[in-house]
């Protein structure tokens, strides 16, 4: 497969109250396996709405767009769930972990919905919380994490499930410079060694100097799209 | 694990303890109330249709088919050794008495008054068939079938004038019609409380009023039928009006005693009404939990579907939830409906004083001074079932409205 996410002439449109409000106009880009890429652009450019989109959890106006080669809008609401289950991660700026599940258990989610063997699940889920740093964490409740320990544990329920792709919107918003630098280089580490996709969007300069490819996006379409020589 | 349906329910359930117990205690203590109220009704009921079952024709009757249009002592049931076989094959039939029942006309020397009578042969028959034989307070019961005494309600006494081993003579009509009568002394005094039977009762023996109406060896007016539960009368009352042939029918004391059985009705109705209002008032407490609750937790739910939660499955959450309160509600009922119910089932609640207000009747029916709760089975599955059904249905629109969340909306990352 050539690509991994494939965006093209995206347009939505909202009604907010009175006032008709296009948050993309004609967005196209595409993404291949393995890439570690940054959406970036001004607040109210479509960033998120456009992270939305692709993850299936709204519909564009027009335009199309496919998930390895799945065209979404040709899927009903329990085929994006399952999409959504299997094929996407999604890391949110405000961390969204289930408030009454452990760590352990935010984690281990995805893999349950999707049934896994729970001695299968078991051993992914220690080795991936190893793997983000939270050994011995796994029994605390978000209430009893840091910002950053919240955050890493939510990269882990977003990778659990090895998805197609993870969408990251405004991962380090919500944390200190340092927490920010050790959760990016986390990101990257899991890019690198599980190869796993990931799709920023950021105003994060330090996002910026890790991505490998950074797609600019102004007033819903994109101004630029530039790779950075490895 | 601990992301299953249920276990994220149970955990959900408690991060609002106190809105939690508060509901939780609604269905506890509207469980509690249902099962006391119905218990009351169960037992009490039950109570006074084996009272009047024992006063009157038992729990079903076999008797003329024409009778009950028209009381009369000529419409007997022949071959009543026959009729007695076939009801006590029944397996629901305990106990079946010959007897024969009526108006008589008793006389003193001064007075004369009219008043219901019961025939029957003592040798058989004992508190269990006739509940007012352990309320004869002076004298005692004739000593046999044909031995010549009558046992008066002491009022009736009171007002021919006569006490114990006076002689009354007691008037019927026969089974041709004609005008009959005998002397016997009074062995007697019967004194319930009941003004209809210390009044108005006259009880006979059953040979010597068989021979006086002229009746054959084997007739009797009616077979009284006594069952395990009063419930089976009904199916007693069908089985046996098939079995019994022609020249005799079979009919449940609701059909022997219409009043009564209207003022049960009347009373098991009203209290089903007050129990369906609790049952609202609690559904709607756990209406209010849920939604809330739901709407608490909009953006959750927003990423639980955004992470592959499907909607069917945020709708079963929910529900779960709402199972998780109908049973721990339920067990807390149980809990604290087990100390009331056991004292009121032992102890019970004393009437006395109320029934000295109010008369210690109901439908001619004597009624016992002391309440107690005595549930049946069935009622008790009939509240568990409702109070499960209530919280469950109360539950459906909040998991609906929790499955049809839209994740963009709800997580508001536009």
């Amino acid at each position: 497969m050539s690509f991994i996410v494939e965006v093209e002439q995206v347009t939505r449109r909202y009604v907010q109250g009175s006032v008709e409000v296009m948050a993309l106009r004609g967005l196209t880009f595409s993404m291949r396996p393995g890439e570690f890429t940054a959406i970036v652009g001004p607040s109210g450019s479509g960033k998120s709405t456009a992270l939305n989109l692709i993850g299936g959890l709204d519909r564009p106006t027009t335009g199309t767009i496919r998930v390895e080669g799945r065209d979404l809008s040709a899927l009903g609401a329990r085929e994006l769930s399952h999409l959504r289950r299997d094929r996407i991660g999604f890391v949110f700026q405000a961390y969204n972990l289930m408030p009454v599940l452990t760590a352990y258990e935010n984690a281990e989610i995805v893999l349950a919905l999707q049934g896994v063997d729970p001695a299968e699940r078991r051993d992914r889920v220690m080795k991936l919380l190893s793997d983000v740093g939270l050994d011995g964490l796994e029994d605390r409740r978000p209430d009893e994490l840091s910002g950053g320990q919240q955050q890493r544990v939510a990269i882990a329920r977003a990778i659990a499930s090895a998805p197609a792709i993870i969408l990251a919107d405004e991962p380090t918003a919500n944390v200190d410079s340092e927490t920010a630098d050790s959760l990016l280089a986390l990101m990257e580490e899991l890019n690198q060694r599980r190869g796993a996709t990931f799709l920023f969007s950021t105003h994060d300069p330090r996002v910026m100097d890790r991505a490998r490819r950074i797609i600019r996006i102004v007033d819903g379409r994109v101004e630029s799209d530039e790779t950075k020589a490895s | 694990m601990g992301t299953g349906i249920a276990s994220m329910a149970w955990r959900n359930l408690w991060r609002n303890r106190r809105r939690t117990i508060v509901t939780l205690s609604s269905i506890a203590f509207g469980t509690m109330l249902a099962i006391l109220s119905t218990g009351f009704g169960d037992h009490n009921f039950s109570q006074m249709i084996d009272l009047a079952a024992r006063l009157g024709g038992g729990h079903v009757t076999l008797q003329h088919p024409e009778y009950l249009e028209m009381p009369t002592l000529s419409r007997t049931a022949l071959g009543a050794s026959r009729l007695r076989e076939i009801a006590l094959a029944d397996p629901d039939v305990e106990r079946a008495m010959l007897r024969i029942v009526g108006n008589v006309m008793v006389m003193s020397a001064s007075q004369s008054q009219s008043a219901g009578f019961i025939a029957f042969d003592p040798a058989v028959e004992d508190v269990g068939t006739i509940s007012v034989l352990d309320s004869i307070k002076e004298g005692e019961l004739f000593a046999s079938s044909d031995a010549r005494g009558v046992v008066l309600g002491a009022r009736l006494a009171e007002k021919l004038g006569v006490r114990i081993g006076r002689k009354v003579v007691y008037t019927l009509t026969d089974k041709h019609g004609e005008i009959v009568q005998e002397a016997a002394r009074v062995v007697g005094l019967v004194r319930t409380g009941a003004a209809s039977v210390d009044g108005g009762l006259c009880l006979l023996p059953l040979d010597r009023v068989r021979s006086l109406l002229r009746y054959g060896d084997d007739e009797v007016l009616q077979v009284a039928l006594f069952l395990g539960d009063q419930r089976a009368a009904q199916d007693v009352a069908a089985r046996l009006t098939g079995a019994v042939g022609p020249g005799a029918t079979a009919l449940a004391w609701y059909e022997i005693q219409p009043e009564l059985s209207g003022f049960i009705a009347m009373k098991v109705a009203s209290a089903w009404v007050i129990q369906l209002v609790v049952m609202l008032l609690v559904a709607a407490g756990i209406f209010n939990t849920l939604f809330v609750s739901v709407m608490e937790r909009l953006r959750e739910f927003g990423i639980m579907l955004a992470i592959g939660f499907s909607p069917a499955r945020l709708f079963s959450l929910i529900m779960c939830e709402s199972l998780w309160l109908a049973l721990v509600g339920l067990a807390l009922g149980a809990l604290v409906t087990a100390g009331p119910y056991w004292y009121l089932a032992e102890v019970g609640v004393d009437i006395s004083a109320q029934l000295e207000i109010q008369g210690a009747e109901v439908a001619g029916v004597a009624m016992t001074p002391i309440m107690h709760v005595g549930i049946y089975l069935d009622s008790l599955i009939v509240i568990v079932v409702a109070a499960l059904c209530a919280t469950l249905v109360s539950g459906l629109y909040p998991a609906v409205s929790a499955g049809r969340v839209a994740p963009v909306e709800s997580i508001r990352i536009v």
